[in-house]
């Protein structure tokens, strides 16, 4: 089996589990900067998403000026492309991190990418709060914290959770590309390993290896919206 | 006496959509007495909702006044704006509990955690919430289903829950908009019933606002009627019934009688004498214990061809309508008129020569 596995996928064999440019390594860099660009970036497009839904004209405290600034700010950096945003902030990055290459280093540009497309989806995701079920629960004398945290966060639970499996889907394609700056990853074994050096089995098995990541997320993702589901069920 | 337990003084509000003004609520004196059941009807679009939004400040007027329960929530004079803060504002939202037509439930928490929610500032501890939600619920019917989610009742059952959530914290008054009309027949009457069970056991001071006259006619004892973000006619129910001064009033109230007017000048099925008039008289309850009509023509040489009748229940009192045209002489049908007057029996002019009072003909 390992003889045959061997023969038809020498390169893939030849980059072996451990040390520089194995399997495991790989695989671990892929995962850290997934976690916690999703982490930092998650954090950051939560923060503009409810922003633009509360200060928004229909919100709960409308405000021109800051709905302006956090619609503004997440249209700008979503208009870059990420491999040119990877190579336009490492000044930033260098002064966060204290280097502009590694996998450490791909976690400001990663998060900077993608925070504004998190908060995009997370703006449409509380929209769906029918706008009736907010006045009530301020006919009850809900304040502030309850409308945030009880009324719209709960109830687009299941929606916010769809809305992540996307996002980190689109996450995890973004860590492919960070091996531009040494960040290293599936990504960087599939082009550096694989196609620069005519390798094609060793980019069939990273991106089979991409793929079950993401269906892995697409699973648990699913899952999850199903049980924080009580409206359509 | 009576208290006004809410007084809506010339209120306006005016929405502004791209450079159109939108004058939804214009300049509307409204005061509710407490222990009222107070109908607001009109069609759609009407300024209904709008108007009992300014309530509770769910909808910030643009000019008036607003006072509840002796608390001056919102007023604007040339000078100055005044407007409640929001720490008391919130707390004056709990003592006017609302209900809405599409319910609008925290569809992710359990029917208990709703009403709960509700009581999340009341200073209670969780476990006496808890208690207090399951009594509102057992109040409504409802306990055995606390732990159901809102999508899996019905929706009779989550407009229950949804007023459960509305007394927790034992207001004052209760405003529903629209609260029956996504409802089928029979759970709209169980609703407007609960409605007036919490009226009578608790004092609770309802308005309600409906297209639907009949939800009025079965509980309210005062009605408005609103056209156009005005009012155009309000007062006693009954008097508004057997007198409308208005056509849409009478659209709205009449139901049965404002159609057979219609069609009985569209058709001119009476055409009518110069000793003839045509009278509307409406008895209510069981007032009427004599054969009336025969007794016309008995004693005061006054014919009665009855044209149209109807019976109506209004709060549960029916209500007897009669279209009559009466001929005799003049003498004869003063006398006949005041001999009914004498009977309690509710008199109108709708046709005819020498209107006696409260003409409803130009």
């Amino acid at each position: 089996m390992s003889e045959l596995f061997a023969k038809y996928f020498p390169n893939v064999v030849y980059q072996g589990w451990t040390g520089d440019g194995g399997w495991l390594p790989a695989i671990g860099q892929t995962l850290y900067m997934t976690f916690w660009s999703a982490i930092f970036g998650g954090i950051l497009g939560l923060i503009f998403g409810i922003g633009l839904v509360l200060t928004d004209e229909d919100g709960i405290s409308p405000n021109r000026n800051l709905f302006s600034f956090f619609d503004k700010v997440v249209s700008l950096f979503r208009a870059i492309p990420f491999i040119i945003l990877l190579a336009f902030i490492a000044p930033l990055t260098n002064l966060i991190v204290g280097t502009q290459i590694g996998t450490t280093a791909a976690l400001v540009p990663l998060s900077l990418g993608v925070f504004p497309f998190y908060a995009r989806q997370v703006q449409v995701a509380l929209k769906s709060v029918d706008h009736g079920i907010i006045e009530a629960a301020q006919s009850v004398g809900a304040t502030f914290s309850d409308l945030v945290f009880d009324v719209y966060l709960k109830e687009a639970r299941a929606e916010l959770i769809r809305v992540t499996t996307v996002t980190l889907i689109s996450l995890i394609g973004l860590t492919a590309m960070a091996g531009a700056i040494g960040a290293g990853g599936l990504g960087n074994m599939a082009i550096a390993y694989g196609y620069n050096r005519f390798a094609n089995d060793t980019t069939l098995v990273a991106t089979l290896l991409v793929l079950i990541l993401v269906l892995l997320v697409q699973l648990i993702g699913d899952l999850l919206a199903k049980v924080f589901n009580h409206k359509n069920a | 006496m009576t208290k006004e337990i809410i007084k809506l003084d010339n209120i306006s509000v005016t929405f502004e959509q791209k450079k159109k003004k939108i004058k939804a609520v214009q300049d509307i004196t409204l005061h509710v007495n407490q222990g009222d059941i107070y109908g607001v009807v009109g069609y759609s679009g009407a300024g209904k909702s709008t108007l009992v939004r300014v309530i509770n400040l769910l909808q910030l007027p643009s000019a008036g006044r607003v006072e509840v329960s002796g608390d001056v929530l919102y007023e604007k004079s040339a000078q100055s704006q005044q407007i409640v803060s929001t720490k008391k504002l919130r707390e004056k939202r709990r003592k006017i509990g609302m209900i809405f037509q599409h319910f609008n439930l925290l569809n992710e928490q359990t029917v208990i955690r709703n009403v709960a929610f509700a009581l999340k500032h009341s200073g209670l501890k969780e476990k006496e919430i808890e208690a207090k939600a399951q009594r509102l619920l057992d109040l409504v019917g409802l306990g055995s289903r606390k732990n159901a989610y809102p999508t899996q009742l019905s929706g009779g059952q989550q407009q229950r829950v949804a007023i459960a959530r509305a007394l927790a914290n034992d207001p004052e008054i209760l405003i529903s908009d629209e609260g029956t009309s996504a409802l089928d027949p029979k759970n709209t009457a169980q609703i407007l019933d609960l409605l007036k069970d919490l009226n009578e056991k608790f004092g609770l001071t309802v308005v309600l606002i409906t297209h639907e006259m009949d939800a009025v006619k079965r509980i309210a004892n005062k009605v408005a009627v609103m056209d156009n973000g005005r009012i155009i006619e309000q007062g006693d129910l009954l008097q508004i019934f057997t007198n409308a001064k208005k056509q849409l009033t009478r659209e709205f109230i009449g139901g049965g009688s404002a159609k057979a007017i219609a069609t009985l000048r569209d058709f001119q099925l009476a055409k009518l004498k110069s000793d003839e008039r045509m009278v509307q008289l409406t008895y209510i309850g069981n007032s009427v214990s004599e054969p009336l009509l025969v007794k016309l023509y008995r004693d005061f040489d006054v014919e009665a061809n009855i044209i149209y009748s109807n019976i109506e229940v209004l709060r549960g009192t029916p209500v007897g309508t009669l279209f009559v045209i009466i001929k005799g002489t003049p003498a004869g049908q003063q006398q006949a008129i005041d001999y009914l007057k004498a009977q309690k029996v509710i008199i109108t002019q709708i046709a005819g020569q020498k209107p006696t009072e409260g003409s409803r003909e130009k």
